[in-house]
Order: structure tokens, then sequence, then C-alpha cells
């Protein structure tokens, strides 16, 4: 068999982030598979019949259970949603190369917006299990209202593990009590030295960050960016991907700034 | 191992191949020639098909794998690969599988690729006519073959000198024992007088150097403007591989991988809309840059082999090898 010829799993659970996101918990059939990944990952799933797409790791390696966070988007993603738990899928995977945890092991910035915030999910869990060997680290999240925000009921647990979590939305209800406004500005808060970032959002944003990362003296190849391509293999085969020399689903899809500043 | 093939023996000596395994030829027909098997029909052994034999590599439509349900759970069937052997195919052709070669063995390797390309031999036929667009030469490719491949055969008048450089070469010129003569050297010098003359009638002005400083001058605004978007350069260029995946049927069915083109406007379109190469001229340059630039970095050739089939079939007035937009009449 083919590098494209997926795995099964089994859908376990489904949980529901936001009307139209859900965070689905994934088993193998074939549970002697050695299923390793790195935060920044992702896989290729598929529903038989309606096709196969990308789709980030949002589950740390530290736990046990394989998680996606899934927002609608098109045929195959409404068709995983339409899954019901104990429905089979395929995935195959993992692909990418991950964020450079060695490289982090300082103070971090995490800095999501809207569903890009799946991907830093993994990473925030990850330090969260291994939270001795990075410094501080504080979280800024972004979405464009309140039902949209993501891991709600998680923010409690990363501030217990010493982590700060600031959210902010960028249209406020009569519900909302929190920030309103852009992720950029509750990175002014933050009282952490210049170490290392992790982005993943639109491309304004990403810019927008980053420049403010810079200004606090951040290094352009200390932050980190996790890249949305078109992709199609995973495995550098199709060139959907590319950027420039690089294809993003296996140089990437996490790139230091420099590396990909003037595509963003 | 090397023999002469008297021309008139031609036709006997596929037909003992063809016995043992589906022989891909050149074949003459109203459209100029087609590589397609080869059943006793008429050969064009003198211009280079249009469509390139690395389609019987890289099809149009392969299926990965089929999928069967049954109480929701799946199996999953390779369908077995025919072994083939491509007759006639021309060095810069070769080339381009030795590049493919490179591109789908990077890890992890694409083993629906090389499941065809195991089960294919090949068979050069070394350029003694050139056809008007071609410029191998420029970019190391031909016109004599470069790369490895089964058995290389060169016209050379009244018969062909052939050459078996593999075992499965061997094999081949040992199946057809009885057809052959004894190489002799003149067989050889009479080879390379013949190329020394093609190599020589090459044009020198469309070397990979020169062909990235045509990208750096070119007017992409301007070509973008010309380019019908029609992906037809990419579907004929033999290097070019990108592809789709692709499910068709529930709840069994298959998996396919289709050939696709970075030249199409979809091609890099995100969900959402955002397309990181929004324009004809964004994406035509980008094909360039691939093939001078990226390709190079990654395989260490260049990603274009000099066949000049992207400027036989561009119905756009661009001149695909300067790289400007040609007067319309120039190109009727
Ligand atoms: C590395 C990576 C990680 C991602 N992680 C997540 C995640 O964690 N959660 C999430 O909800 N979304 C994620 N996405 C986006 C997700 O892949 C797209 O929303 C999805 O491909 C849409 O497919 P569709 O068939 O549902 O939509 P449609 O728009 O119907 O897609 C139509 C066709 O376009 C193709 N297509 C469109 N956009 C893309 C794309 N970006 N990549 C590949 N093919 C595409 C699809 O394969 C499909 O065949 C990620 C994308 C990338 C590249
Ligand atoms: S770019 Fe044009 S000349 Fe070069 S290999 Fe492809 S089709 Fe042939
Ligand atoms: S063949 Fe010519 S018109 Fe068609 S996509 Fe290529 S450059 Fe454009
Ligand atoms: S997704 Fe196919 S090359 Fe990256």
């Amino acid at each position: 068999m083919s590098e494209y010829t997926p795995m099964q799993a089994e859908i376990a659970d489904i949980d529901i982030e936001s009307p139209n996101t859900y965070l689905i918990t994934l088993k193998l059939l074939d549970e002697t598979t050695d299923f390793r990944y790195l935060p920044g990952q992702f896989v290729m799933i598929s529903v038989f019949g309606l096709g196969e797409c990308p789709i980030s790791i949002a589950s740390s390696p530290t736990r046990r259970s394989l998680q996606l966070c899934i927002r609608r988007a098109g045929k195959v993603t409404n068709a995983i949603m339409d899954c019901l738990v104990g429905d089979v899928v395929g995935i195959r995977g993992p692909y990418g190369n991950g964020f450079p945890l060695h490289r982090m092991m300082r103070d971090v910035v995490i800095a999501g917006g809207g569903s890009g915030f799946a991907t830093l999910r993994s990473l925030i869990n990850y330090i969260s299990d291994r939270r001795e060997m990075f410094g501080k680290v504080a979280i800024a999240y972004g979405a464009r209202t309140s039902q949209d925000l993501y891991f709600m009921q998680e923010y409690k647990s990363w501030q217990r593990a010493g982590m700060e979590v600031a959210v902010t939305v960028d249209i406020g209800d009569e519900l909302w009590k929190g920030n309103v406004g852009l992720v950029t500005g509750l990175i002014d808060r933050f009282d952490l030295n210049p170490g290392s970032a992790a982005i993943c959002g639109p491309p304004v944003m990403i810019n927008a960050v980053a420049r403010k990362l810079m200004e606090r003296g951040f290094h352009l190849s200390d932050i980190y960016v996790s890249m949305e391509r078109h992709m199609k293999c995973g495995v550098g085969k199709c060139e959907h991907c590319t950027i420039g020399p690089y294809h993003t689903c296996q140089d990437g899809p996490v790139f230091s700034y420099d590396q990909v500043r003037e595509v963003i | 191992m090397k023999a002469f093939l008297e021309k008139d023996r031609l036709i006997p000596f596929l037909n003992t191949l063809s016995r043992q395994i589906e022989v891909i030829a050149p074949l003459a027909t109203e459209a100029g020639a087609v590589y397609s098997t080869w059943q006793g029909q008429p050969l064009d052994l003198r211009s280079n098909p249009l469509s390139p034999p690395t389609e019987f590599l890289l099809p149009h439509k392969e299926t990965l794998f089929r999928y069967i349900q049954e109480s929701g759970r799946y199996t999953f069937k390779e369908d077995s690969i025919p072994p083939r052997l491509l007759f006639a195919i021309r060095p810069c052709d070769l080339h381009a599988i030795a590049l493919l070669d490179r591109i789908f063995g990077s890890e992890p390797s694409d083993q629906a690729y090389f499941r065809r390309r195991r089960a294919t031999s090949l068979v050069v036929l070394n350029c003694t006519n050139r056809g008007d667009e071609c410029f191998c030469a420029c970019l190391g490719a031909g016109p004599e073959a470069q790369d490895p491949c089964d058995l290389e055969i060169t016209d050379i008048g009244d018969g062909y000198l052939c050459q078996a450089e593999t075992p499965a070469g061997v094999l081949i010129l040992q199946a057809a024992f009885n057809l052959l003569q004894p190489a002799q050297l003149e067989h050889d010098q009479e080879k390379a007088r013949r190329l020394q003359l093609v190599e020589d009638a090459m044009p020198r002005d469309r070397s990979y150097h020169q062909i990235r400083q045509a990208i750096e001058r070119a007017d992409w605004v301007a070509l973008g403007q010309e380019c019908l978007g029609c992906g037809g350069c990419s579907f004929v260029c033999p290097v070019c591989h990108c592809f789709n995946i692709l499910d068709r049927g529930v709840p069994d069915g298959e998996r396919l991988r289709c050939r696709d083109s970075c030249i199409l406007s979809g091609f890099s379109r995100l969900t959402g809309g955002a397309n990181p190469r929004r324009t004809a001229g964004q994406r035509l340059r980008h094909w360039y840059q691939d093939k001078f630039e990226d390709l190079p970095k990654i395989t260490g050739l260049p990603g274009c082999v000099g066949c000049g089939r992207c400027h036989l079939v561009c119905p756009a007035p661009i001149d695909r090898s300067d790289l400007k937009v040609e007067s319309r009449e120039a190109k009727i």
C-alpha cells in the first residue's frame, strides 16, 4: 500500500466548541499503530467518497487522546461534522514539521486568531504538561465573537499551570464582559522577556503580531508562524502548497517569520 | 552489450517484444505521433509526440486504491500494474523521468509512482533529427541519452545501433537475438557523427542561466495578460507533475489521483477564497520560477529538459523561451 492509503479511525467523541466548530476525538482502529506526533503537525483526514483535507492536530502528544478541531468550511469538513460517534474516517500522517520545541524553551508568546487557535492548543497543552521546561508563557487569542471562542473550559487549567491567558473578540455583545479589539492589544500587557513566539491566524493578524513582537525585542527567527496553504498530498509531491522552494506540508507548516514574511 | 538492427527488422523486433510485454511506441496518427500500445500499427519515429511518455508513469487519472465498505469499516485494494516497455522515448523525456524519480523518490517515496516506474522498461531513441523547438543540449538533456535506461538505440542510416545498459536491456536484446547483427566500430563512429550534427544545430541561447535572466527581465504583467490560463503548457511538459487527489463513489469507490496544474487559477486557492497566486502573470512566473529556481534547489537539476513542447502547444502569442509577448502573426 502506498503513502496515500489512510489508516481508519473511529470517531470516539464529539465536543461542540462553537456553532460551526467541533472538537473530534479519534481512535485508530488498529490500536497497535505507533502514532507519534508533535504540536504543530497535521493529518490528512478523509470521508470516503467525499475526499480529503488537511487538519491540524489539536491535542498534545503528552495526553492520550488524538483530537482534531474542525470548522465547517466546505465539502469534506461538512461531511466530517455530519459524522456520528462510531463512524469511521480515514487519516494519514502525521505530516509537517511541528513547532521547534527545543528552540522555544524560554519565555513564550502564543498568539492565535480565529480557527488558527486549534493548532496552538496542541502546543499550549504540551507546555502545560512540560511546564518546567519553559519560561514565562502568555497566550493571546482573538475570535470574531464570543460565540466563536474555542476551548473556553480549558483557560482556567492553563492559568493554573502558570500561563497568562488573554482573550479578545472583534465584536462584543451584552453577554461578553471581556476585551473587545485586536490580539495585538493584548500583547502590550504581557510582562515577559523577548523569547520565542508561536502564531497562527489570518495573514493580517500574523503580520501585526509579528511587528509588535519585534518592537518588543523578539528576533525574527524566533517567531514561528503556522502557515495555511492548499494541500492535497501532504508529502511534498503534488506541489499545491509550495512557498518558493518550500513545501508547506513538509518544510512547514511551521516556519520562522524571516523565512516567510514576504509571502504572508 | 551492443548490437546492430537493420531497419527492415524493426517490426519483427517489436513483434518479438510485444509477445512478452505491452509495448508503448510512438504511433503515426492523423493527430501526429502519439504514444500508445503498439499492435502492429505504423510508427512515427521522426517527431517527438506532443503528449510526453511520462503519462505512463503519472497518468492523467489513476486509481490510488479502492475502498470497499462493510458494516462501517473499510478494506482497501490496489489495482495491479501491468509491466510495460516504453519504446523510442527521447533523451529529453528520459531526463524528465530521471527528474521525476528524484521528485517522487524524496522521503516518503511515492509508491504509487514507483509501482509503475518499476514495472516499466525504457528504450530510448537518441535524437538524430532535431525538432524545430528543441533545445535539450542547452540543458544537458540530449540529444544523446544522459540518464540510465534499459536500452539505447540510435538511427545510423540503414539500421539502429542498440546498446543495452541494464540486465533488462540485455534480456530485450537476447529475446530478439536472431534478428540482430554484431555491432561494428563504424556503427559507433556513425552514431557519434550524426549526434554531433544535431548538437551543432542546437540553439545556443537558451541555457539555464540565459533563461534565468529572461525570467528576471520578463514583463510578467504583459505575459499574464496574454496567457489564456488553459494549462496546456503544463499538461504537455514531461517534468510537470502537479496532481489532485479525489474520491469517486459511495459507499464503495476509488480514490483517484488526477493531473492538475499550477497554471490553473484555483490551484492554490484556500477555503474562503484567499489565493497566494491571484493573477495569471503570478502563476506563469511561478511556473518558471519552480523550474529554474526551486526545482534546482530541491533536485539539483533544472526543471526543464528543453523539449520545446510548451512553446508548440501554447495558443497565446507568447514566446515561451525568450519570455516575450510575440506578434500574433508569428504564432500562426
Ligand atoms: C496545515 C493545515 C492545517 C489546517 N488545520 C485546520 C484545523 O485544525 N481545523 C480546520 O477546521 N481547518 C484546518 N485547515 C483548513 C482546512 O484544511 C480547510 O478548511 C479544508 O481543506 C476545507 O476543505 P473542504 O472540503 O471542507 O472545503 P471546500 O472549500 O469545499 O474544499 C473544496 C476543495 O478545495 C480543497 N481545499 C480548499 N482549501 C484547502 C486547503 N487549505 N488545503 C487543502 N485543500 C483545500 C479541498 O480539498 C476540497 O477538495 C487546515 C489547513 C492546513 C493547510
Ligand atoms: S518547460 Fe517547456 S521546454 Fe521545458 S521541459 Fe517543460 S515543456 Fe519542455
Ligand atoms: S499554454 Fe500558453 S496560454 Fe495556455 S496556460 Fe500555458 S502559457 Fe498560458
Ligand atoms: S500538499 Fe502536496 S506538496 Fe504539499
